[in-house]
């Protein structure tokens, strides 16, 4: 099936804001958790968040203080936060308002009732009493229209670019709930032993992947193990290895793919070369800036070779 | 049990449905016994129904107010408006008649001008105006079609006779509203089906899809058609959105397409570029192309004029359709069908006095109070006099404007505009309405069985239009009693 250069664009980006929102709402769900576990004085600060979502500069023009309520208030409610929840599920239901010709109705349908229900809820979700249902909430409806769409969807161009979307999306937000998690480490400097496990488990519930690790790995999580499985787990459908094996598939079949499948490529070797077990928390943060770069330089190729309407 | 209909009155108009004596016409009597044994509670039942439909099937128009777009349901009315097919066969005739003879004006124009030479229409009221588009002299598309899509509308007089009001040969909307109305009345007053056989509307999509085919300039089994949006903020943009997905075509923006050095025109796919055979576009001939008309719009595509004159592509409507499109030339039409066809015409235009012709300027100042001056050159009622309702210096203001500038204005009488019986609150009152059938020119032509009804639902207006409170009905073209 032929699909416009333009349609593909914005299914892409229909996807990659849902994704965004549902895994923006997965981060700040477990941060919160994890936060009310670690004793009262030693607790990481929220301008965490902010560094791992490269929003501090946009914060700052905003807002004085990072602390708990302005934080949330620019990460959910927030619509001059271009990444913001609700911001996200605005943009994302613009993009399906111009593609409805190739989505299942029932796609426009769940998209604009979530549009709907951000709206309403998005601004008095700041408080921690009505946060956890709010993100409930968000992240179950965002998972029934991913839902929607793989039982529906033709697995034609409209499909893969859809697919495409969500999976460098959700690559890239993996790596920025590790980040989180290692940016609060490092700001915890005096007893690492007792934090440590809350903070790596933390992290694998924000991925639902808790139960999975304990299964796969076994009950005692563990900085490099937690890091190695998120990394390099071939079945996790958050892990990066997962995410770009899914995009290198949908590529492979496309014309013009070169480029692309270039920097794909380049990805998967670094990240099969990286050693969590000897890779200190700076070298992680490191390797995670240089694996987050070359996801953008992926976007771009892609942007390149498929949306951009210089074909002539 | 309350009556909805008790105090139906049709007043001196020609009402669709009841007669004079305020017996149902025989084609309605169905329908109108079906709905009087109605209660109020059921009629408002089929109401909620009618309008959840409307709300499930996402049938919108946009509307911009005050720098936001609001997406509207649809007004829909659920009495139908039924037309026997005997009726219909001598309007649907006229229609055809007369689409082919303007067509046959616009080709002559555009080349030979013999009507012009004839001196059956004034040259200069035609070449002058702003409607003739030089950029197109010279061409004549497939079959001397250029108004593939003409949306007519027409009203009904006391006398019940169709009157055509004007012709819409631009880009005319609301068909899509047509087949949305059918759809609905199925849903919400199945009953009413069982009892008539109603010429069905719905295979409009694929008669279009025909039409647009046997324009493309290759000859290929499925050749590559596109529909031409001006983009989601137009207020008809769900219509073009409705039909690409009837005929299986693509839509497209100014920015999907573009002509390349072969002169041929593209769109751009995931794939590559793909070659388009025929743009049923929704944009005004002023933004189709910066570079033959508008330089500074975003919505066109530049050179498509070069690809349409090279017939690598067909255009429809062609560009320059709407030079037969203009209040002047409107009042010449029933002269084209006796000059082109050789006919007599089958459907009457309205009496219309040119301000530009003495006699007929010196009646129209006369007859101010009871005339309705219109502009030539606008259309959706700017700028027009509805000498009856008009006060003394309203009159005095355009007998100026008319005496300065006579070649811009035309007057016709005043119209009183049919009825039909619509539900309001909880009861059943007349409302004027209009109609607009479509009809299709390619290689054949093709009227659609009735057509749009708008009904104007404020008592006693005459305004249609959905973005000032307009309604809409359902069309029954019905065969001979059952």
């Amino acid at each position: 099936m032929r699909l416009l250069s333009r349609v593909a664009e914005r299914l892409y980006w229909m996807a990659r804001y849902l994704e965004r929102a549902e895994d923006t709402a997965r981060l700040l769900r477990s941060y919160t958790h994890l936060i009310m576990d670690i004793p009262a004085g030693s607790e990481p600060g929220w301008d965490v968040l902010l560094q791992t979502l490269d929003a501090q500069h946009s914060f700052g023009e905003h807002y004085r203080v990072a602390n708990e309520t302005n934080v949330l208030k620019f990460l959910i409610a927030d619509h001059s936060n271009a990444s913001s929840i609700a911001q996200s599920i605005r943009a994302a239901r613009e993009n399906v308002r111009t593609t409805r010709d190739v989505l299942p109705s029932e796609v426009w349908e769940h998209v604009n009732e979530l549009y709907l229900y951000t709206e309403k809820h998005a601004a008095n979700s700041v408080g921690r009493r009505n946060r956890h249902d709010f993100f409930d909430q968000l992240i179950g409806r965002c998972q029934m229209i991913n839902g929607l769409m793989t039982s529906t969807l033709c697995r034609d161009h409209a499909y893969r670019f859809v697919k495409i979307g969500h999976l460098l999306e959700r690559a890239d937000m993996t790596t920025r709930v590790l980040d989180a998690g290692i940016g609060a480490l490092m700001n915890e400097e005096r007893n690492p032993s007792t934090t440590d496990p809350l903070v790596w488990a933390s992290v694998l519930s924000s991925l639902s992947a808790m139960e999975t690790y304990r299964r796969t790995v076994g009950p005692m999580v563990e900085g490099a193990e937690a890091v190695d499985f998120i990394f390099r787990d071939p079945t996790l459908p958050r892990s990066l290895r997962f995410c770009l094996g899914g995009i290198r598939e949908e590529l492979v079949p496309m014309r013009n793919n070169r480029n692309a499948l270039r920097v794909i490529n380049r990805s998967r070797r670094s990240l099969s070369r990286f050693d969590p077990q000897a890779a200190g928390r700076r070298d992680m943060h490191r390797f995670i800036d240089r694996f987050q770069a070359n996801l953008l330089a992926l976007g771009e190729e892609i942007n390149v070779a498929w949306f951009l309407t210089d074909q002539a | 049990m309350k009556n909805t209909w008790k105090t139906y009155d049709t007043g001196p108009f020609y009402d669709e449905l009841v007669t004079a004596a305020g017996k149902p016409r025989v084609a309605a009597r169905r329908a109108v016994n079906l709905f009087k044994d109605l209660s109020v509670e059921e009629m408002s039942a089929r109401r909620s129904a009618a309008e959840m439909a409307i709300l499930d099937m996402g049938i919108s128009f946009t509307v911009y107010s005050e720098g936001e777009n609001i997406d509207r349901a649809w007004p829909f009315d659920m009495i139908p408006r039924i037309i026997t097919a005997k009726d219909w066969a001598r309007v649907s005739r006229g229609l055809a008649q007369r689409t082919r003879a303007l067509n046959a004006f616009i080709d002559d124009v555009y080349n030979r001008q013999k009507i012009l030479k004839d001196g059956i229409v004034p040259a200069e009221t035609v070449l002058e105006s702003g409607n003739y588009k030089e950029q197109c002299a010279g061409m004549s598309p497939r079959y001397g079609a250029w108004a593939h899509i003409c949306g007519t509308d027409l009203v009904r007089d006391k006398d019940g006779k169709f009157y055509v009001l004007e012709d819409n040969l631009r880009v005319p909307s609301g068909v899509s509203y047509m087949l949305e109305n059918r759809e609905i009345t199925k849903r919400v007053l199945p009953e009413l089906f069982e009892n008539y056989s109603i010429q069905p509307v719905d295979d409009y999509p694929s008669r279009l899809y025909s039409t647009l085919a046997s324009l493309s300039p290759r000859e290929r089994r499925r050749p590559c058609i596109v529909v031409l949006t001006p983009g989601i903020y137009n207020s008809a943009y769900f219509e073009h959105s409705f039909l690409a997905r009837g005929m299986g075509a693509e839509l497209v923006e100014g920015s999907d397409l573009f002509v390349d050095d072969d002169d041929c025109l593209y769109m751009r796919t995931v794939d590559g570029p793909e070659r388009v055979d025929v743009v049923y576009r929704r944009i005004d001939d002023d933004f189709l192309d910066p570079e033959a008309f508008r330089e500074d719009s975003i919505l066109g595509v530049p050179g498509i004029m070069r690809a349409w004159k090279a017939r690598n592509v067909a255009i429809a409507n062609a560009p320059g359709a709407g030079v037969a499109d203009d209040k002047v030339v409107y009042a010449f039409v029933p002269d084209m069908i006796r000059y082109y066809l050789k006919e007599e015409p089958a459907i009457d235009s309205v009496k219309t006095y040119l301000c530009m012709k003495e006699k007929d300027r010196e009646y129209v100042l006369e007859n101010l109070d009871k005339l309705v001056v219109k502009p030539a050159n606008e259309s959706g009622g700017y700028g027009m006099m509805v000498g009856p309702h008009a006060s003394k210096t309203q009159r005095a203001k355009f007998a100026k404007l008319i005496e300065k500038n006579p070649r811009n204005y035309i007057a016709q009488p005043t119209l009183s505009l049919s009825t039909a019986p619509t539900y309001i609150d909880d009861k059943v009152e007349p409302r004027h309405l209009d109609l607009r059938p479509f009809i299709l020119s390619g290689r054949d032509t093709w009227v659609t069985p009735g057509g749009l009804t708008r009904v104007a639902m404020v008592k006693g207006s005459l305004v249609v239009n959905s973005s000032q409170g307009g309604g809409s009905k359902d069309t029954w073209i019905v065969e001979g009693s059952k």
